[in-house]
């Protein structure tokens, strides 16, 4: 568990994070959600103590983590695939965090081989592709068997099978209890990883709340028309509260009236339509509405399980 | 996590790169190879002097010559363990100085601090690693040094042995010098946390600081005769030679200076270390 109370960064006048406050839970994977520059990774550095707070304070597992007296077996992080010397082999490297902690030779091979890195551990870690510092980096957050993992874009350059499988290695983790606190940019990727969602924008939390609630309070469903009389129906359709986007020649994406609406008034009007759509509002569209007018939909979104504080503005 | 831990992870970092184990090979045998350079160099002036005395009638043995120079002249015997020192301050100095500033260079420290979040305790094995390290090398450098040139200098009558005062006093205090030089390098490298910057300082601060210090003793007025002696690598000289001298700090006030100058540098360095964001 993961607990931040008014968390808050200034880097010389530059607010990064304003006075966020969120509980990560156990048994569910936390993502993490925000564009760049929004204030995640620094937010994950202060609950690893990388970085001291301006003001406001975070635990792990009920403390901070520095005060832990075994922090590997507590946190396993990947705040950054290059936190390695460059000249120094994979396994050397994994060798050094667990001596720190007394974890035995044994459990670095089963990281390695966890993570598939049996035939480069041997070899400089300088020369690995991001996918393989990673993997690497991923290595060292399990190394201690940790109650907690904290992971920073973890999926930032995998292959499709080493995205799949920090998807499944994750889910497997929070199914067994663990909390899991995962950070991405990629909203796809959190739709489908997470159950839990923070979106963070500007140094402050927009939203904390599950993912299909998130989802589901998107304002707007779309409904995807194909016609032949695209314009016809176009002006038919518009009205107070309805927009219609043509994308394309004879599709036409209409919000603001339901599917059942749009086929009366076609039918009235003796236009044909070849498909009628309702179009589920994705993760993206939930995003991008939130990150578009923040104040509008704070006081909506958040108040899941962990209620965010009042954006302490202007502090 | 636990102390010994920490101190096993940091020597496996400094011994788990090839370059490192490397530079430790080859600061051994440049000191060793300096100290017989200083053996020949010697050997050669004081024979050369023993014989023209011969040559023109007159008896000089070994005890004479040594009497006629004074102390810290540069002729004495009992230091040439450490006449290769000023290497080992050089190299491992600055790898000292790399043992942290490579952390900050490729990002290595952000693992360390998270294995270790308490940091104080990492920087504590290092600085342990370090002296230790040094202390060894240049020992033993020393010894062999000495092994050198003991059969050299008592081939042509001097009385030259472990007994000979001095000696075993020059090679132990050889050691605790470079192991604070080490110590100094190691806080330059968190200060700074850049390598370049570290070693320059740390240069400047050892070779450039005796230099500017030599052209102080030319301004006029006594004051600045007596100034010089209290840079660091003058007090830690100081330290490492034996005999009272006046107008001169005693070796054990020139330790003391030395020590003085570690802190300087080693409490802000862990300080800063535990304070800052990395």
């Amino acid at each position: 568990m993961i607990e931040a109370t008014g968390l808050t960064k200034v880097y010389g006048g530059k607010t990064a994070v304003a006075g966020v406050s969120f509980t990560v839970q156990p048994g569910l994977v936390t993502g993490f959600l925000g564009p760049n520059g929004a204030g995640k990774s620094t937010t994950m550095r202060m609950v690893m103590g990388l970085d001291r707070p301006t003001s406001g304070s975070v635990t792990v597992n009920g403390l901070p983590y520095a005060h832990h007296k075994a922090p590997l077996h507590e946190v396993g992080a990947l705040l950054d695939a290059k936190a390695v010397h460059t000249s120094r082999s994979a396994y050397n490297h994994l060798l050094a965090m667990a001596a720190t902690h007394g974890i035995p030779k044994a459990r670095v091979r089963e990281v390695i081989e966890m993570t598939g890195l049996e035939a480069v551990a041997r070899k400089k870690a300088g020369g690995f592709s991001l996918g393989m510092g990673q993997r690497l980096g991923i290595a060292a957050a399990l190394l201690g068997d940790p109650q907690t993992l904290i992971l920073d874009e973890p999926v930032n350059g995998l292959d499709p099978e080493g995205v799949l499988w920090v998807r499944n290695l994750v889910r497997y983790l929070a199914n067994q209890g663990k909390t899991i606190f995962l950070s991405s940019h990629l909203m796809s990727e959190m739709a489908q990883t997470a159950d839990h969602l923070i979106v963070i924008g500007r140094g402050r939390i927009i939203a904390d709340a599950p993912v299909k609630e998130i989802i589901a309070g998107t304002r707007q469903a779309k409904t995807l028309v194909r016609t032949g009389e695209a314009l016809e129906l176009s002006a038919l359709l518009a009205g107070d509260g309805v927009t219609v986007d043509q994308s394309e020649p004879e599709t036409l994406e209409v919000t603001g009236m339901d599917s059942r609406q749009i086929a009366r008034i076609a039918l009235d009007n003796h236009v044909l339509v070849y498909e009628l759509t309702p179009q589920l509002s994705s993760l993206e569209d939930a995003y991008f509405d939130l990150t578009k007018d923040e104040v509008e939909y704070h006081s909506h979104l958040t108040g899941g399980p962990a209620v965010s504080a009042p954006a302490a503005a202007g502090k | 996590m636990t102390f010994a831990g920490v101190l096993r992870s940091e020597w496996i970092k400094l011994w788990s790169l090839l370059s490192t184990r490397i530079l430790l090979l080859l600061t051994l045998v440049a000191i060793v190879g300096v100290g017989a350079l200083a053996v020949l160099i010697r050997y050669t002036y004081l024979d050369d002097m023993i014989r023209t005395a011969r040559d023109q009638g007159q008896t000089m043995t070994p005890e004479m010559l040594e009497k006629s120079f004074p102390p810290g002249s540069g002729f004495d015997l009992y230091n040439l363990p450490n006449a290769g020192l000023q290497i080992g301050i050089l190299i491992l100095g600055s790898l000292a100085v790399l043992f942290m500033s490579s952390e900050y260079a490729t990002g290595m420290i952000r693992s360390t601090m998270n294995a270790v979040p308490r940091r104080t305790p990492a920087f504590a094995a290092k600085a342990i690693i370090l002296a230790v390290i040094s202390y060894v090398i240049t020992t033993v450098a020393g010894v062999a040094t000495f092994l050198i040139a003991m059969p050299v200098f008592q081939g042509i009558g001097f009385d030259l042995d472990w007994s000979t005062d001095g000696v075993l006093y020059s090679i132990f205090t050889g050691g605790l010098y470079v192991a604070g030089v080490a110590l100094i390098g190691l806080s330059l490298g968190t200060l700074l946390r850049n390598s370049a910057g570290g070693i320059t300082v740390l240069v400047a601060l050892f070779f450039v600081l005796s230099i500017a210090a030599s052209f102080m003793t030319l301004i006029p007025g006594e004051f600045w005769k007596y100034v010089p002696q209290y840079i660091p690598s003058e007090a830690g000289g100081r330290f490492l030679s034996i005999g009272h001298t006046d107008g001169t700090i005693d070796p054990w006030h020139g330790g003391l200076i030395f020590l003085g100058y570690v802190l300087l540098f080693l409490v802000p360095a862990m300080i800063t270390l535990k304070k800052r964001d990395v």
